[in-house]
């Protein structure tokens, strides 16, 4: 527990992301450690989550949270998965001066901060899922959390960025037509990563319907997922809609 | 006896004015903090239950003032922490939670000070809204007072690194949402003169923000 709260803090403190490192394109990360602290970190979000369904749902609303936990970390290593070749590409084509297992790696760490902040908002959710009925207030309520959450995952991808990019100005004794090429190179770069940060807000969004129901409907029996119908964007407008009912 | 009575009186004076034991920089008596919530919330609780004239409805909400303050609290500490943690502000989070908690003290000290001037507009009138909007009077005095109490302890944070600013805001946002939820759900504070004295209401479990949505569409839609 101890170990997990460190690297937890570790984590959070950037110490995974130092600028000396990120500058030389190197995120020296143990990995291992950091994807058991990713789990239980979703794990415990999920617990949270899953909660609503626990209380409001038929004979096997405990599913609901079984479901969650398991499916809260496999949200976000999914959406890693489908996004990451895309990146891998176009930073390759762009000629980032990050090598592709490094990458993933600063990925991971942005994963594991955004479930870190899911998780540190956990007992709030819990809480209002103790004290409400309302189904599309909690739904409304996760989407804020997850954009909170995914917004400080950003964050961290963009300190890292500034890292990788921002420093080390070409030498002056280059060539002019070198120096000119290297900051076209990087400025591509970086447009290639915020880019990629767009598509994964718009997929692990698309991502979470797909999986979903993770908050449980009152009025449904439990299944691991529904069917596949709407969207992500349509389902929020719907809650919005349901809640001024 | 007269030394403990000193010791409080000192304790509230260096709280206010943010001084002695409650400077910045100085270790947090914890105890005296807890204390301070737990008598001065207690006292602001029995003013608000004794509008409905029987003692039990003083000790029901004597007792919810000082749960829903640290309850409150608690519910905003692990994001307080995570964001402290992430903007490279670890180190200061020791200094900032303590500030956040002589805001909590302060919220309740002064809460217990406007307790005679509720007593007061208690006895000046039978009905029930107006001793709920007296409460709401002393509500927002003591959010002020908080508020200052907060900002004037964050400054030497602030200026060191100016990313404090984000970290305060948040907290406070945080605990308003939490808070107004669970003051809905430990209501009634005020007590009603026409109702049984109960520690939660019936329905108790609801959601604030739902009541408060349809509440507006109902008037838009009337």
């Amino acid at each position: 527990m101890a170990t997990l709260f460190r690297d937890v803090d570790a984590l959070l403190r950037g110490r995974f992301t130092r600028p000396d490192q990120l500058a030389a394109g190197r995120v020296d990360v143990p990995v291992p450690r950091l994807l058991v602290v990713a789990l239980l970190l979703g794990g415990g979000y999920g617990v949270c989550m899953g909660l609503f369904g626990a209380l409001r749902g038929g004979a096997d609303g405990w599913m609901q949270i079984v479901a969650c936990v398991t499916k809260v970390p496999l949200l976000f290593l999914l959406t890693l998965v489908v996004t990451f070749p895309s990146l891998y590409v176009s930073s390759a084509l762009h000629d980032a001066p990050i090598e592709p297992a490094a990458t993933l790696r600063l990925l991971l760490i942005a994963i594991a901060v955004d479930l870190a902040l899911l998780a540190s908002l956990g007992p709030v959710v819990a809480f209002f899922t103790v004290s409400t009925t309302s189904y599309p207030f909690m739904v409304l309520l996760n989407v804020v959390v997850f954009a909170l959450a995914g917004l400080a995952g950003l964050a961290v991808i963009r300190r890292a960025l500034e890292s990788l990019f921002g420093d080390g100005a070409p030498a002056e004794s280059a060539e002019p037509a070198a120096v000119r090429r290297r900051l076209a190179t990087r400025s591509s770069s970086r447009f290639v990563f915020k880019a990629w940060l767009v598509i994964v807000a718009v997929v692990g969004a698309q991502l979470g319907w797909v999986l979903r129901p993770f908050i449980g409907s009152p009025g449904l029996p439990f299944s691991w997922f529904r069917a596949r119908e709407s969207n992500f964007f349509e389902a929020c407008a719907n809650a919005v809609g349901q809640l001024l009912r | 006896m007269s030394v403990a009575r000193v010791a409080w009186r000192g304790a509230v004076d260096e709280l206010l004015r943010g001084r002695g034991r409650f400077a910045a920089r100085v270790a947090t008596p914890w105890t005296t903090v807890a204390l301070l919530i737990a008598v001065a919330g207690f006292a602001h609780g029995a003013a608000l239950g004794s509008f409905a004239g029987r003692p039990i409805a003083c000790l029901f909400s004597g007792i919810k003032v000082p749960l829903l303050l640290l309850f409150s609290t608690l519910m905003c500490a692990p994001l307080s922490y995570a964001l402290h943690a992430l903007l490279g502000l670890r180190d200061d989070f020791g200094e900032a939670a303590r500030a956040t908690v002589a805001a909590q003290a302060t919220f309740a000290v002064v809460l217990a000070a406007t307790s005679p001037l509720l007593l007061v507009a208690y006895a000046s009138t039978a009905s029930y809204r107006a001793a709920v909007a007296w409460s709401g009077v002393c509500y927002l005095a003591a959010l002020l007072a908080a508020q200052r109490s907060l900002r004037r302890r964050y400054r030497v944070l602030e200026q060191r690194a100016p990313r404090h600013r984000l970290t305060r805001l948040a907290f406070t946002l945080l605990y308003a949402f939490v808070a107004i939820e669970a003051a809905w759900m430990l209501r009634p504070f005020v007590g009603a003169p026409m109702l049984e004295p109960t520690f939660l209401r019936p329905g108790a479990f609801s959601n604030a923000y739902v009541v408060v949505v349809q509440l507006v569409v109902d008037l838009l839609t009337r």
